[in-house]
């Protein structure tokens, strides 16, 4: 077994288990801690209103449907796309399906592969406008900071190397796709640690923001 | 031609301000008697142990930089990104946490000029941003250290001592306010037969609460209201006792103790009399 065996077999077997051992327990225990923080606040729970909280959530959730989202709309197209490409791409991926049909023997509906090619190279497009968005805006490249710029780079070689992979360029592919796993994983076992957790921490606190305004008897969005 | 001294914006010259900020007695002077100790345990004490909102804040915001175009500051200001409701965090809390309390008293000088005076803790921020942030909580937060270090625009502190020792923002006693609302009530007969200002009468239907600046200097304002309630035909009440001023000026420093004072008195003062309802002005 040479080098490169070795070590596709590392990410691919027992890091796959500890990746999502650590994101998965590391994201409930993130929430619970957060959670239990503010049961100890006097005015989050009480003022809990699931109403205009799930009125928030949804007009923040559909593109174009609260004011700031339209007042912004190559940055709104950039984001949505980017969003949603993110999290269905690797999910319906044909050779993610493969790969959990070799494991478990489950498997569910995919994307051909035309579509996906092209979701990818959304995701990669859009890291990049991201990027320089953040150097050339002056509001945002003020609030920049290297973590910032790394946890953009989290999100982004994931899906660069994934590209490369599936087309073979660059380097070889077993080389790629070692890379390529390697960045997934640590893509993932980065949510509950970084920024990145604004993927659960949005439901929050729109929930919270949501209460608020439906007490002032407003909308926010 | 001024350049402030804001060490932790270095590197972003161009962002700096150009004009001086006006002098502020409560600003200038107070900072003269901070010591770094005393900065950092102040802060250590309001943000040290990170309560749920204050994390969240922290944890969630990802520094897109949209939350800009809902403030007022910085929109009347050319577009400047100092302004922008997350760059306000960026220059106070967050390095405030980067430099762990640590930080001088020019910086707590800076910080107030930035929570006091370029930000209106008007909620706008919180309905442009895709997370809805509670940045105003974080600006309150920054307030209430300034304020518990005692720098605060001279103005705002006035107006927060005369809460603390009078309960209503203009320093009038309860001889003066009982005395303005008699006055107020022989004034108006002179249009209205029978006018009355009801003070004090157990189980009316409104008890009126004016803003502490009515009976001192806008007294045409009780005026009105007192006949418009005679011609609308209401059971009101102003309470003859202290807590009649419905403003609540310690809120803005994040005075918890003033703050609740005041609260509590207007409610107290609502349960003596009974009233079924309170109507405040503004």
């Amino acid at each position: 077994m040479d080098f490169l065996t070795s070590i596709y077999n590392f990410v691919r077997g027992p890091f796959v288990w500890i990746t999502f051992a650590v994101f998965i327990g590391g994201s409930i225990f993130k929430l619970y801690n957060l959670i239990s923080l503010a049961k100890k606040e006097k005015v989050v729970f009480p003022f809990i209103d699931w109403k205009g909280a799930l009125k928030s959530i949804l007009h923040w959730l559909v593109p174009f449907a609260s004011r700031n989202w339209r007042k912004r709309f190559v940055m709104t197209t950039i984001t949505f796309l980017f969003h949603i490409c993110l999290v269905v791409t690797p999910i319906f991926l044909l050779s993610h399906n493969i790969l959990w049909y070799e494991s478990w023997g489950i498997t569910w509906w995919t994307l051909p592969e035309g579509v996906a090619d092209i979701m990818t190279l959304i995701v990669i497009i859009a890291c990049i406008a991201f990027f320089i968005r953040r150097i050339f805006t002056p509001e945002v490249r003020f609030v920049s900071f290297s973590s910032d710029y790394l946890i953009l780079a989290i999100a982004f070689f994931p899906f660069l190397t994934g590209f490369l992979a599936y087309h073979e360029l660059i380097l070889p592919y077993k080389v790629m796709v070692i890379l390529h796993i390697l960045f997934g994983e640590i893509m993932l076992i980065a949510i509950p640690f970084t920024r990145l957790g604004h993927m659960f921490y949005f439901f929050l606190t729109r929930t919270y923001m949501g209460s608020n305004f439906a007490h002032w008897h407003t909308r926010d969005w | 031609m001024v350049v402030e001294k804001q060490g932790f914006c270095r590197e972003y010259i161009e962002f700096l301000r150009k004009r001086a900020p006006n002098p502020d007695i409560g600003l200038d002077e107070t900072i003269k008697e901070l010591t770094p100790e005393k900065i950092e345990k102040t802060i250590k004490a309001v943000i040290g142990g990170r309560s749920a909102r204050i994390k969240t804040v922290l944890d969630t915001c990802v520094h897109c930089g949209l939350c800009a175009e809902a403030c007022q500051w910085y929109l009347s200001n050319d577009k400047d990104p100092t302004y922008a409701p997350v760059a306000k965090m960026r220059m106070t809390i967050w390095e405030m946490i980067k430099r762990d309390g640590k930080v001088d008293a020019e910086f707590i000088k800076q910080c107030a000029r930035i929570v006091f005076t370029e930000c209106n803790i008007c909620h706008r921020c919180s309905m442009y941003c895709p997370f809805g942030l509670d940045i105003t909580f974080i600006i309150g937060m920054v307030r209430r250290i300034c304020f518990l270090l005692g720098v605060v625009p001279q103005r705002m502190m006035d107006q927060d001592h005369a809460h603390a020792t009078t309960l209503n923002q203009v320093w009038m006693s309860q001889n003066d306010w009982l005395d303005a609302m008699q006055w107020l009530e022989e004034e108006a007969g002179a249009g209205f037969k029978n006018i009355r200002i009801p003070i004090d009468k157990e189980g009316a239907e409104v008890m009126w609460l004016p803003l502490g600046a009515e009976p001192k200097t806008g007294t045409y304002h009780v005026d009105r209201v007192a006949k418009i309630m005679h011609v609308a035909g209401v059971d009101w009440t102003v309470p003859g006792k202290d807590c009649w001023d419905s403003s609540n000026m310690a809120m803005f420093l994040r005075d918890f103790v003033t703050m609740q004072r005041i609260v509590r008195g207007l409610y107290e003062n609502a349960f003596r009399l009974r009233v079924r309802r309170l109507a405040l002005t503004e």
